[in-house]
This record gives C-alpha cells, structure tokens and sequence, in this order.
C-alpha cells in the first residue's frame, strides 16, 4: 500500500482525528512531528510549500497531498479495506457528511476557544467558548433524538467519521470549562466512541485504563 | 437554601454500571455514579487529596478511583488505594462525604440538606426517562414555561405531574444554581417513538422561551 505521511502535532485536536481514524481503520501512518506551538513550523516556507494555508494537519503520499482534515479522514476511510466508518447507503452517508461539515466548520470554534484557555492565544475567550457550549448543546439535542431512535450514533446505528470528528470539541470541553455535567447523551455517546476498537487518546483525553 | 427532602438529580438510565457524573444542586457540586454491580451513589464532588473533581475520574468494578493522582474509594466513601504508596496501609479517616441516594421513577434522587438520610423514599410513579433538559434560567421561570405549555400541572415536592398533548408526564426539578436548572422528564413505558419525538421538540422551544427574555434582558 501506499505510504502514509502525516505532518502532525500532538496537541492538535485535528491531527489527532486523523491519527484516531488512522488508528481504527487500522491503517499505518508514518508521523512527522512538527513543532505547531511556539514553533511555528507550519508557516514556515518548506511548510508554506506544502499547504499555503499554514495550517496542519496535512497527509502526504506519492501522489496527493491533502490539507483539510474532512478529506484526510474520508480519504482514510475510503483506503480501508473493511470500509468500517463509511456508510454505503445514501442517507447514512449525507448524514455523516453533515456532521462531518459541523465539525470542521462550525465547531473549529472549539478549537479556538481551546487555545485560547490554554496556551494564552489572543481573542475572546468568553465569546469562543459561549459559542462552543450552544453547538454542543446542538449535539445533546440530536444524541437525545438518536437515542429514542434506538441509533448509538450521529448518523445511524454503526460509527462512522461524523463521531470520530465531533468526539475531540466533546472530549476536551473541560479545557475551556466546560463541564459534560449537561450532556447526559453526550457522555453515553463518548464512551461508545471510546470502546471502539483501535481507539487511542491524545494528550488532555484521560485513558481510563 | 430552603429546600428539602428528595430532589433528582439524573435520569436513571443516562448513568451507565462504570460511569460517573457531576451535577450540583443548588450550587453544592455532586458526584453521581453507578458503579459496576448498577448501584448508585451520589457523594460530595470533592477529592480529599487535594480536591479535584471525582467526577472527572472513573469508575473501577465497586471502586471510583480520582483523576488526578488516582487515589481510589470504595462503596463507603473510604480511600483504599494510593497508587504513589501501594504498600500503604491506606488509614481509613480520608473519606469522601457520601449523601443519601435513590432511584425511583426513572430518576436517581439525593436529599436536602445534603448529608440528610430521609426513611421515606421518594414517591414517584414508576416511568421511563425521555431526557435531562438542562436551561440556563431559574427554577421558577421554568415552572412558569411548563404551564404555558402543559395542562393539569400539579407540584409535590420536586416533581410535577402535567398534560402535555395526550401525554401524562413526571417532572423531576433541580436547581443547579441560582441561574441554572434541569428538567428530568419522565413518561409512562408505552409512549410511542413518535410522541416521544414530538415531545422532545416541544422541549426544546420551550427552552429557548424560556431563556430567551433572560438572554436579551443581559445584553
Ligand atoms: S486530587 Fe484526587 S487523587 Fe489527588
């Protein structure tokens, strides 16, 4: 198989989705580590070459270069033989996308609010944070909804990338103080993610084991 | 405050065997977890180590073990594990202080003043939990949402009986904090998913009713 290259940081929630899809898609991904915060690599110019944006992650191959961590993950998903976190029929599959879309671009917020409470980053941490809480809110809602469904996940009965994306903001909520104490669906949700198999944690996502 | 007597705190089923929780009850913060057996226990969030959060940890068979450095408590609140010192012989002073829990009508339930042991147990009616709804306003302003929208609303204590469509529905209610509540909403086991739906978007817009005059009124 192709080799995979990611340019990673370790405390990125979005390099970490694609180490967590890599992981349970049981694909094998070579990390460069890359030195985000202070640093300041990824605007450097061998960076600036490779994504213009300045922005990680980026996954390399013979081939593609892909810079928006949505298409990493499907790409990812798409090379797994089992297709474990692609849903084939139509519905399934627009759902996740939505959610797939909610997470890297209405809850990149999250991410924000994130740095902001712990590495000090300039802007308003009030205001990020008051915005992660509603979208999470939004979230709650729908996992309540999915419940009385009977379906486990954001887009149905079985994972797909939609929780693998959304499942970081959710996880790492406390860092910007936010609590999980009201999001009953949310936590029962979480620990679905967490026991599938291939999970991993990254720093700031306890293991509880 | 001057509440008192069994308030709810969760839904029975939104607490898995082997999870935990924190919620607060006015303004008193509370662990609420089941350990693996499915026995609930509802105890100050307060690690006496140093006095992180339990609820941040996790449980472990009957244990509950804290986040920070791992010191782990049994059923009664005892310590019994430090891992820094497995040797030791943990002494049995360092407790976490327990409260009294119960789980009736779909709901676990701790009392008021915190640390009271009730002999009655809640009355409530035996019910299926839909959700915990969690709004950023007082108590009372709720209440007043609720009976703009349900019919026959009745209170005893902390839970309330209303009309709502066809359906006959438990309240349990939880003042959070001054500013914050939750609604445990319960109904009877043979609600059809539809109705269940339909309830949960009712809900939800009489959340935003509600919160929305406070919203603006801050601005
Ligand atoms: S604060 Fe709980 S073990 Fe240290």
């Amino acid at each position: 198989m192709t080799q995979l290259v990611l340019h990673n940081y370790d405390l990125d929630d979005a390099c970490y989705r694609v180490r967590l899809v890599a992981s349970c898609c049981d694909l094998p991904v070579e990390l460069r580590n890359v030195d985000m915060f202070p640093g300041m690599e990824q605007v450097s110019p061998p960076y600036l070459k490779l994504n213009p944006l300045g922005r990680l992650p980026i996954l390399e191959t013979a081939d593609v270069t892909l810079r928006h961590t949505g298409a990493i993950l499907l790409y990812l998903a798409g090379l797994d033989p089992q297709k474990r976190l692609l849903p084939t029929e139509a519905s399934a599959l627009a759902q996740m996308m939505d959610w797939l879309f909610f997470a890297e671009h209405d809850l990149s917020v999250s991410t924000e609010a994130r740095a902001i409470s712990i590495m000090d980053l300039p802007g308003d941490g009030p205001q990020t944070i008051a915005q992660t809480r509603a979208l999470l809110r939004i979230m709650e809602d729908h996992m309540s909804a999915q419940e009385i469904k009977g379906l486990s996940f954001f887009a149905g009965e079985e994972i797909t990338l939609a929780d693998i994306a959304l499942f970081p903001a959710f996880a790492l909520s406390r860092d910007c103080n936010i609590d999980h104490d009201a999001f009953p669906a949310l936590r029962l949700w979480a620990r679905r993610v967490r026991a599938t198999p291939g999970f991993v944690v990254m720093p700031g996502i306890p293991d509880y084991h | 405050m001057s509440e008192t007597g069994w308030v709810p705190i969760a839904l029975s089923r939104f607490i898995a065997p082997g999870t935990s929780a924190g919620t607060a009850v006015h303004g008193a913060e509370i662990v609420v977890w089941r350990d693996t057996g499915g026995k609930a226990h509802a105890w100050e969030d307060r690690c006496p180590h140093r006095g992180m959060k339990m609820s941040f940890g996790f449980v472990r068979g009957d244990h509950i073990a804290c986040l920070y450095h791992g010191w782990e408590y049994d059923e009664t609140g005892t310590c019994r594990y430090i891992p820094a010192h497995p040797d030791l012989e943990v002494p049995p002073s360092i407790c976490v202080t327990r409260y009294a829990v119960t789980e009736a009508g779909g709901m676990i339930w701790t009392a008021l003043p915190l640390g009271d042991m009730p002999e009655v147990e809640p009355n409530a009616p035996e019910m299926d939990g839909l959700r915990s709804l969690y709004i950023d306003a007082p108590l009372d302003a709720v209440l007043a949402g609720v009976k703009t929208v349900a019919s026959e609303v009745s209170q005893t204590g902390a839970l309330i009986t209303a009309t709502l469509g066809e359906t006959p529905l438990t309240l349990g209610l939880q003042t959070v904090d001054a500013d914050h509540s939750a609604l445990h909403i319960t109904l009877p086991s043979d609600t059809p998913t539809a109705t269940r739906l339909s309830l949960l978007d009712q809900f939800a817009t009489l959340r935003r009713n509600v919160e929305s005059p406070l919203k603006e009124a801050a601005q």
